[in-house]
């Protein structure tokens, strides 16, 4: 028998679940999930200088996030895999394991993208509880959700936007923008690109950071922080003795493209990218992965026949 | 599960100046001796270590030290950056945080028993330093043995005291652009030594590690010499950060230069845009 929660209590389950849980409402969070796990900077070592000992902040806290869409869900179960493979990364595990996911979409779906737990709208009074592992399971012992017989479903059909369309072939995307690498389109976005890093930072996926140590004022501890880097700001690639190995924005801009649908692609099957739109709607610069991607395709198909 | 960014402590055993801002650091683990991998080396010859110090960061060094030696390893530091000049006010006793050995390192059982002409400039010296130990130890079981190093002055040439011992087991080919008056040996680039190597191309392969300029030099003294792509290898240099392939400081095209290198052969790097 399906498991049904009803619209207007969705809220009375939500403030049932906060006297347990530490619960945060990301509906309508600017930063993606990621920052729950992997924070936008976060301590990962102290070191004691007196007493010379190393020691990582524990993380206790259990987190439950709320209101995941469906490309948020797709993205966390992706954030998954890069931070387990090829080797795992210790402190998004010691965050991510605790906590709990939980789904919400107005729109049907087939296949369940990732989380622990989904509610997916059926009619427009009733979300169908879709529980999907043993923490899904744990939550949805609640008198709020509750099993209805034959409840009345309805289909949410959503409309497939060009860009998602075009990350099924991944391997068609993959082979065009290696193949676009002296393509015109990269000057032209060297000219707009502001290098701001703010599509790096809103994309459920990228997660490249930097680690940098500072001292307290006393000198008595210094941390070890991790923070977020942007692959297209002007020092992320440069060295002691200053050589730069990404010295313009046009390289630092086609490497991120590059990581998103090649590197990407060899690394896991797939691209980088949901389709949010997140780069494009904060980019001050208003470029478009999808409008890019569909230029560089498009030439690419011509080159390929000729 | 194992936290991969956390390191272990060294401590610093032996301080050696090398140049005006070259030092050596023998580094000695505060618990037990380096582990030995699959291959009984407490590393491979072209691996890399991250060696840090609390308040100034992590960057990577090419160990200089025998890989069959695992109570210590060599790291030869320039100074030129916030964690360099740091480890130089450093003395003998302080300790310092290590992670690693990361990377491929050059492929030893590739190499085995081949004609090998090892390159390096500057301070690029130390993963060859490691290289040349390794096949002073198994030198029967390899054929014609070169290394080619250049520097811009002879006092900027590091290691003096272990390459006047290698002299005895391998060919060691020293070039300067700038000597001094008691310089005997050769002048200009590394291209310029050509003649004086013998090998038999067909079963030679080269092991490069130097600054950029450097890469076109080999080009013009390797190919010549009728060695292939594939075989000549390259230690490469990049921004580090995890070591661990998640970070994406270090990539170059379709590779991580912390995972899949820093070694490559020229026939990867030719194909690479990055």
């Amino acid at each position: 028998m399906p498991l049904v929660i009803e619209k207007k209590q969705i809220e009375d389950w939500l403030a049932e679940l906060k006297q347990t849980h530490t619960l945060i409402d990301i509906r309508d969070s600017i930063l993606p999930p990621k920052q729950y796990f992997f924070p936008p900077q976060e301590e990962i070592f102290v070191f004691d200088k007196k007493s010379q000992k190393l020691t990582s902040p524990a993380q206790q806290e259990e987190l439950l996030l709320f209101g995941l869409s469906l490309k948020k869900l797709e993205a966390m179960t992706q954030l998954d895999e890069i931070m387990e493979k090829p080797q795992p990364d210790f402190f998004y595990w010691q965050r991510r394991i605790k906590s709990i996911l939980i789904g919400l979409t107005d729109k049907s779906f087939e296949v369940a993208p990732g989380g622990d737990l989904i509610l997916e709208k059926i009619n427009e009074d009733q979300y169908q509880v879709l529980v999907l592992t043993k923490k899904g399971r744990k939550i949805a012992k609640s008198k709020f959700l509750k099993q209805v017989r034959n409840p009345k479903v309805k289909k949410y059909p959503s409309v497939l936007k060009p860009l998602k369309k075009m990350l099924l072939d991944p391997e068609l995307l993959a082979e065009a923008v290696a193949w676009s690498r002296n393509h015109k389109i990269w000057d032209e976005l060297a000219e707009k690109c502001l290098g701001c890093g703010i599509c790096t930072y809103v994309c459920y996926l990228c997660h490249c950071f930097s680690i940098e140590d500072s001292v307290s004022l006393d000198n008595s501890k210094c941390s070890r922080c991790r923070y977020w880097d942007a692959c297209t700001l002007p020092g992320f690639s440069k060295v002691a003795g200053g050589h730069n190995f990404h010295k313009s924005i046009k390289q630092r801009y086609y490497n991120w493209f590059y990581h998103k649908f090649v590197r990407a692609y060899q690394e896991y099957g797939k691209a980088q990218c949901v389709a949010c739109g997140k780069c494009k709607k904060y980019c001050p610069a208003r470029i478009s992965i999808e409008e890019v991607l569909k230029e560089i395709v498009k030439d690419y198909k011509k080159d390929r026949k000729s | 599960m194992k936290n991969l960014y956390k390191p272990f402590k060294v401590k610093i055993i032996r301080i050696e100046d090398h140049s005006s801002d070259t030092k050596l650091f023998r580094l000695k683990k505060d618990k037990g001796s380096f582990l030995k991998n699959k291959q009984g080396l407490s590393f491979v010859p072209g691996q890399f270590v991250l060696i840090g110090f609390f308040g100034y960061g992590e960057a990577p060094f090419g160990p200089a030290s025998s890989p069959y030696q695992t109570s210590y390893i060599d790291i030869v530091v320039r100074k030129v950056g916030t964690l360099t000049t740091a480890l130089h006010q450093l003395k003998v006793g302080d300790r310092v945080f290590a992670r690693g050995p990361y990377g491929n390192g050059f492929p030893v059982n590739f190499i085995f028993g081949k004609d090998i002409v090892m390159v390096t400039g500057g301070c690029g010296i130390p993963p060859i330093a490691s290289l040349v130990e390794y096949i002073i130890k198994n030198r029967n079981k390899f054929g014609r043995t070169y290394l080619i190093y250049g520097a811009k002055t002879p006092a900027d040439l590091l290691l003096k005291d272990r390459i006047e011992k290698w002299k005895k087991d391998i060919k060691v080919l020293l070039t300067v652009d700038q000597p001094d008056h008691r310089w005997l040996g050769s002048v200009g680039m590394v291209s310029n030594l050509i003649d004086h190597i013998e090998i038999d191309p067909l079963d030679a392969v080269s092991a490069m590690c130097g600054p950029g300029p450097m890469m076109d030099a080999l080009e013009k003294i390797l190919r010549p010499l009728g060695i292939s792509d594939r075989r000549i290898f390259v230690n490469m240099e990049r921004k580090m950060q995890c070591g661990i392939g998640k970070c994406q400081h270090c990539t170059v095209g379709d590779k991580y230069v912390c995972q899949d290198g820093p070694v490559f052969n020229f026939d990867q790097i030719d194909k690479s845009w990055d």
